[in-house]
């Protein structure tokens, strides 16, 4: 199964967009390139981006985006859901939830329960990380007027996966579950770091 | 088991005398009043024969019923502490509320119709009332929301998931969080929690190592206050709650009250009569929720 390029916090930086395009136009079997926000926003970059390569630049970063996941983007306002997975900028709970490597366990859990989702791809805190739900659960006792209801719960085996931002993207193959955490332009220097 | 050779009279004395200058720790949680003033007058003199003083109500004080304008005017004469619930703020910032407010389709046009109704009844005064209410009040560990902290839109169901459920009330910074919306009382404790991640951090450059932790979850509780205006946990009767705070303990009361004033005050006041339907049976399908699972992203 070919797989998924995820990139994000551009900010109109073409020089980052070229040196990940080069790299996956070289080196990787990528057949779909997902783009988890701060591409084109308002930040100031932007127009820098508009004004040295023209409308068509902007237009050519918006066409490596499927037309049918843009629509949806625009409709869901958080995201894509692919396959099990959920790509967004922040979280389930805002676009502007920072999710992080040391963000409580809880809340994760939480955010991956909200879209009913296996793997949820965050862009907002930059970082690049991978944190997997591995274990445990909780009991839970619930009284109304008609009966007593005991039930155990367990934690769902579920991961969260920070992208990174700018030239530190991201490869996914969703048929094997490998992660690749890549930096455009310093592939002489750094091997990727694949989990598998 | 304490044995009877073991009991010094003295002790026993002592025993008794902190549960009783205990008792006044017990307080009453009322919620969801909408607009029928039979069932809270019924309910309040229930809490006052039992000698509680504190009395904590969880918003929705209009929509539905009858008699707004009375409900409002009675939380206000006896200062009752309340938080603003969906109705009260729909009522005064208008319908702009997500879909999820209606648990389907059925139940969001009826409740279109209610809502007009008491936004041209509704004093100017009393919409006044229900805009200074709070989304919450807190009380030392204790947190009162009319849904969720997030929303008073957001249904917390006895059976949600029960990590989401307790996200809840630990974002919140809450030991104990009562609410209401769902029309149907509960009393959920979640406990022995825990949660193991394993982290691996793409940076900085170099080899990738996994980190394993362990996350013990607190000990937390939902209480959910029912309804005293419209309830829908299977009859007609109000429900609220007494709670404890000395020794945690958390009873549900329910009982009984004259639905027939409030019906007929519903078909006289051109409501639709569907309303006193439901007031007649405590339950209608149309208002159950149909997807449990949903969480309100508004
Ligand atoms: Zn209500
Ligand atoms: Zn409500």
């Amino acid at each position: 199964m070919a797989r998924w390029a995820l990139i994000s916090g551009l900010r109109g930086d073409l020089e980052a967009y070229e040196a990940i395009q080069a790299d996956l136009r070289h080196t990787r079997r990528v057949d779909t390139l997902f783009v988890l926000g701060d591409v084109i926003g308002p930040e100031r970059e932007c127009d820098a981006l508009r004004l040295s390569q023209g409308e068509a630049a902007v237009d050519a970063l918006l066409q490596a985006v499927d037309p049918g996941h843009m629509g949806w983007l625009a409709a869901l306002q958080f995201g894509f859901i692919e396959l099990d997975c959920a790509l967004l900028h922040g979280s389930s709970a805002a676009v502007d939830d920072s999710l992080g490597p040391n963000s409580s366990p809880l809340l994760l859990l939480d955010r991956l329960t909200r879209m009913d989702v296996n793997r949820l791809f965050t862009a907002r805190s930059g970082r690049q990380f991978r944190l997997e739900l591995t274990g445990g659960g909780i009991d839970s006792q619930v009284r109304d007027l008609e009966s007593q209801r005991h039930q155990q719960q367990s934690v769902p085996q579920r991961q969260v996966i920070g992208i990174g931002a700018g030239v530190r993207y991201t490869l996914y193959d969703p048929g094997s579950d490998r992660l690749d955490f890549l930096s455009a332009g310093s592939k002489p220097q750094q091997r990727p770091r694949g989990f598998a | 088991m304490v044995q009877g050779k073991d009991l010094d009279p003295a002790a026993i004395e002592v025993t008794l005398t902190v549960r009783l200058i205990a008792m006044p720790q017990s307080h009453a949680v009322i919620s969801c009043l909408h607009a029928n003033l039979a069932a809270l007058e019924a309910v309040l003199a229930d809490i006052d024969q039992q000698g509680i003083a504190t009395i904590t109500c969880l918003g929705d004080l209009v929509g539905y019923g009858p008699q707004p304008n009375e409900v409002v005017d009675l939380v206000r004469q006896r200062a009752i502490p309340t938080c603003q619930g969906c109705w009260d703020e729909d009522i005064i910032e208008g319908l702009n509320a997500c879909d999820c407010s209606y648990p389907s389709q059925l139940a969001e046009r009826r409740g279109h119709l209610a809502h007009q109704w008491t936004a041209e009844q509704l004093s100017e005064e009393s919409k006044a009332f229900l805009a200074s209410l709070p989304m919450s009040l807190r009380r030392d560990r204790l947190l009162f929301v009319h849904g969720s902290p997030n929303s008073q839109h957001e249904y917390l169901l006895p059976d949600m998931d029960a990590f989401a459920a307790l996200e809840r009330v630990e974002s919140a910074g809450a030991e104990t969080l009562f609410c209401g919306h769902t029309h149907r009382p509960y009393v959920r404790e979640l406990r022995e929690g825990s949660i193991r991640v394993r982290q691996m951090s793409g940076e900085p450059a170099g080899v990738a190592e996994a980190e394993d932790r362990e996350l013990r979850l607190p000990l937390r509780r939902i209480i959910n206050a029912g309804s005293v205006g419209e309830p829908r946990h299977g009859n007609t009767n109000p429900t609220y709650v007494i709670h404890d705070e000395d020794i945690g303990a958390v009873e549900i009361r329910e009982l009984p009250y004259e639905v027939e004033r409030t019906c007929s005050a519903i078909v006289d006041a051109g409501l639709p009569p569907i309303f006193a339907w439901r007031l007649r049976h405590g339950f209608e399908y149309a208002e159950r929720a149909d997807d449990a699972s949903h969480v309100c992203e508004r």
